[in-house]
């Protein structure tokens, strides 16, 4: 089995430091480290590897994420591909998933790519559900813990307000991981030395086969940006008839009841995504199509 | 601001905090042989707290490595102390 | 994944990426030695700290011409003060050069912030060839019948050979202690210094300290300034920052129940030096210890397969009007790296051929200059001359200058009177002076 991982150089947040009167990040100050979700990831692909199968480690960005790169080596990562291109800028997760697709179709297409499911830095989450986008496989957020068994995966996903689910995914797939589920192993002194001089393999938009315009996702426009609205209060308290248990129960909701959702457990994927666009046009997150 | 309290002036220090402690404090021998607790009070980063019942509880994350709580320990085998393993601990960036 | 053999062999293992070991893995890997240099931070001077300025600037000259254009430098110092405080007053001397070897090259010292200083050096020693390995924390050194033959990693597979180690890691010196060449410190030989960096524009610098370019200050306190705890402070300029900070003799923060960090505000707020730091925003907080007992705490320099150097061999200098220790710690460094050139081309690593380590140091003049001062610590560093006689001639030109209708007193009756006054007995003052005399004049 053949497993790619997806590392992301992040800024370390406690050396993030805003000028009050500036409000201008000291970027001086900052030191980078390995986004500690993908350092799971990682982890986790290096257990799961089986004695003939292989780690492959991708990431996107200047020349600075070789060490990054190097790391993963050291850890035990089978390859490292580094993508970049000089043209690039600050990139917006909708164009690293572009060159991360193309990237693990160059490679031998992998049997599953992990990737941390937030980083710390922009922390959209978008990209293991972008590039399933891109690859056309199926993919699953979220994860807690996985398994892997006959050419499927069963998967454990943390849902909000603490609720799980269970899920089962066929391969080739791609899992979203939550942070800190394990640490990244220290590597051993032979294997530290021998990175530290290791090139690691470039591969710009030529070698990726893509063209500028290709980079183009038109996935949202950016109309206006308002404040939010402030929403009138209302304190909450128990309901004096109920019993202890259940004012207690209140209490510690905070009086949220859950909303009335509705569970998609049937119909095609084109139909179900249908009945979610709808149900955002009813509450107007949505614009009517003209 | 020129004059800092110590909470502030330890949110300037990074810290990549290690998986495990490289200072172990044996709470036993503070609570029953030492009664000057000097750790309490040369520690830079205010990092052992006195309980109640004479012992020492000590908080190895935001950790200088500077090494004076063992210096000024008075009492053989209370503190042990190593250094972090390789590229976790303090990383000054400016000091 | 195949992996190294285990057993590689290095010439010299220098454990400690400081000024120090730095600037040994530089000469030695262009004598041509195999080098490896191993560091426990997460890069050059991640773990290092200093008030910081650097007096060996004619040193580092002869290794790298004019290093000072390429190296991250904050200022270079053409004055120099000395104040005595009590808790309201200060009296100073004010040293300012513009002569020849301060304000022009090879300048006498310069400001640095560590981590970026250290970064640099280590930087140029493997551009000489030196393998610098960081995040490698080293627990133990490796023997073979009675000899050192490496050193333990704390990594799989850590063990690591080399024909010379020399170890370079720092005022607690772990592997000096596991070879048995150091014994453990007392408190009262070590002070703990504490530190901030604190950000200021460079052109407030310059009005404040009357600077113009890149001149720079360097600024040193005696007297009440760390109350009842023996020590000092200091006050650096950076380029775009101050570093000052307070020094304490660890055993006396312990008796006197002083906290380090508390007294660092106090001197933040004495009216001499508020002024100088005000609107000031904290960069970044430090500590660190300093090997400040000079030659009484010297290990046994070396044995077998191993040197020691820099403050794991307590060549730090502290002894009132010098504060030195980046300087030395080059100066034993290069001895060191020299040692066991000589040692490689004879190859012979026995203690015996590693005693020219000795000689080198003398040529090097740093155990020289430490012998010459080793009377200077223990006094020096003692509660009277740091914080008794500072703070009486605070006091004592307080009462010269007062203008308050009271008859003028002559200078030596008043201070017939204030010795009076203090705890200090007439014999004790007149075997200070000799001690002054004999610590800095012969």
């Amino acid at each position: 089995m053949h497993i790619a991982v997806c590392l992301k150089y992040v800024p370390d947040p406690s050396t993030i430091e805003v000028d009050p009167l500036t409000g201008m990040i000291d970027t001086g100050r900052m030191l980078y480290m390995m986004n500690p979700a993908d350092e799971s990831a990682l982890e986790l692909a290096l257990r799961l590897r089986p004695p003939t199968g292989t780690v492959t480690v991708f990431s996107v960005g200047p020349v600075e994420a070789d060490r990054l790169l190097q790391d993963a080596l050291a850890a035990g990562a089978d390859a490292a591909v580094r993508v970049w291109d000089d043209s690039l800028g600050s990139l917006k997760p909708t164009v690293t998933t572009i060159l991360l697709a193309a990237a693990l179709r160059v490679k031998e297409a992998p049997d599953l790519v992990l990737c941390g499911g937030h980083s710390v830095d922009r922390g959209s989450g978008t990209v293991p559900a972008l590039l399933a986008e891109h690859l056309d496989w199926p993919v699953v957020t979220d994860v807690t813990q996985f398994e892997i068994q006959a050419g499927r995966i069963q998967v454990q996903r943390r849902l909000a307000r603490g609720a799980r689910a269970e899920s089962e995914v066929a391969l080739p797939a791609i899992l979203g991981l939550e942070t800190g589920l394990v640490h990244l192993r220290q590597a051993s002194l032979p294997n530290l030395m021998r990175v530290k001089h290791t090139p690691i393999p470039l591969y710009g938009l030529e070698e990726l086969g893509l063209s500028p315009q290709d980079l183009y996702f038109p996935a949202m426009t950016l109309h206006e940006v308002m404040p939010p609205r402030p929403r009138a209060r209302i304190m909450f308290s128990p309901d004096p008839s109920a019993s202890v248990q259940d004012r207690v129960a209140q209490i510690m909701s905070a009086g949220v009841a859950g909303k009335a959702g509705k569970i998609m457990d049937s119909g095609t994927p084109e139909q179900q995504a249908d009945a979610i666009i709808e149900f955002l046009r009813q509450r107007g997150f949505l614009e009517q199509p003209t | 601001m020129v004059m800092t309290t110590h909470e502030e002036k330890m949110r300037t220090v990074r810290f990549r905090v290690a998986a495990t402690p490289h200072i172990v404090v044996n709470s036993e021998i503070c609570r029953n042989e030492c009664s000057v607790h000097a750790c309490v009070y040369v520690c830079p980063a205010n990092l052992f707290v006195p309980l109640d019942d004479g012992g020492i509880l000590f908080n190895y994350e935001q950790c200088f490595e500077c090494g004076t709580c063992y210096i000024a320990c008075n009492q053989e085998g209370a503190i042990r102390w190593s250094y972090p393993d390789g590229g976790y601990g303090v990383t000054f960036r400016e000091s | 994944m195949t992996t190294a053999p285990a057993k590689e062999q290095f010439d010299v293992i220098i454990v400690g990426a400081g000024p120090a070991g730095s600037v040994a893995a530089l000469l030695s890997a262009r004598a041509g030695l195999k080098v490896l240099l191993l560091e426990r931070g997460e890069y050059p001077g991640a773990k290092n700290v200093s008030g910081a300025v650097f007096y060996g600037s004619a040193i580092l000259n002869q290794l790298i011409p004019n290093w000072w254009e390429q190296a991250p430098v904050e200022r270079y110092i053409c004055r120099r003060d000395i104040a005595f405080m009590s808790p309201t007053t200060a009296v100073a001397l004010d040293f300012r050069s513009a002569g020849a070897g301060y304000a022009t090259a090879p300048y006498n010292g310069f400001t640095v912030l560590r981590p970026k200083f250290d970064r640099w050096l280590a930087a140029q020693a493997e551009a000489a060839g030196a393998f610098l390995l960081t995040s490698a924390v080293v627990d133990d050194v490796l023997r073979e019948n009675g000899r050192i033959v490496g050193v333990r990693v704390r990594r799989e597979q850590g063990e690591i050979y080399a024909k010379v180690v020399i170890a370079c890691d720092g005022v607690n010196s772990f592997l000096a202690k596991k070879a048995g060449l150091q014994r453990e410190f007392h408190s009262h030989e070590l002070s703990l210094g504490v530190k901030e960096v604190l950000g200021l524009d460079p052109a407030i610098i310059q009005d404040r300290f009357h600077l113009s370019g890149n001149e720079g200050i360097a600024f040193e306190y005696l007297g009440a300034i760390t109350e009842d705890v023996h020590g000092g402070a200091f006050l650096y300029t950076n380029h775009d920052s101050l570093s000052l900070g307070v020094i304490g003799q660890v055993s006396s923060l312990v008796e006197r129940r002083k906290r380090s960090y508390e007294l660092l505000e106090g001197f933040k707020a004495h009216p001499a030096v508020a002024p100088l730091v005000r609107g000031g925003k904290l960069r970044e907080y430090s500590a660190h210890l300093i090997p400040e007992s000079g030659w009484s705490m010297q290990p046994k320099l070396y044995t077998g397969g191993m040197l020691v150097a820099g403050d794991a061999a307590g060549f730090c200098l502290a002894a009132g009007l010098y504060l030195e220790g980046m300087n030395y710690a080059m100066q034993s460094g290069l001895a060191a790296a020299e040692t066991a050139i000589v040692a490689c081309q004879r190859g012979n690593f026995s203690a015996r051929t590693l005693a020219i380590y000795r000689k080198y140091l003398k040529q090097r003049h740093v155990s020289t200059d430490f012998r010459a001062y080793r009377h200077a610590p223990s006094f020096v560093n003692g509660p009277r001359l740091q914080n008794l006689y500072p703070e009486m001639v605070a006091r004592g030109m307080e009462q010269i200058f007062r203008v308050d209708g009271a008859p003028k007193q002559k200078i030596l009756p008043l201070a017939y009177r204030m010795v009076r006054q203090s705890s200090i007995k007439p014999g004790q003052l007149l075997h200070d002076v000799y001690q002054v005399a004999r610590a800095y004049l012969w």
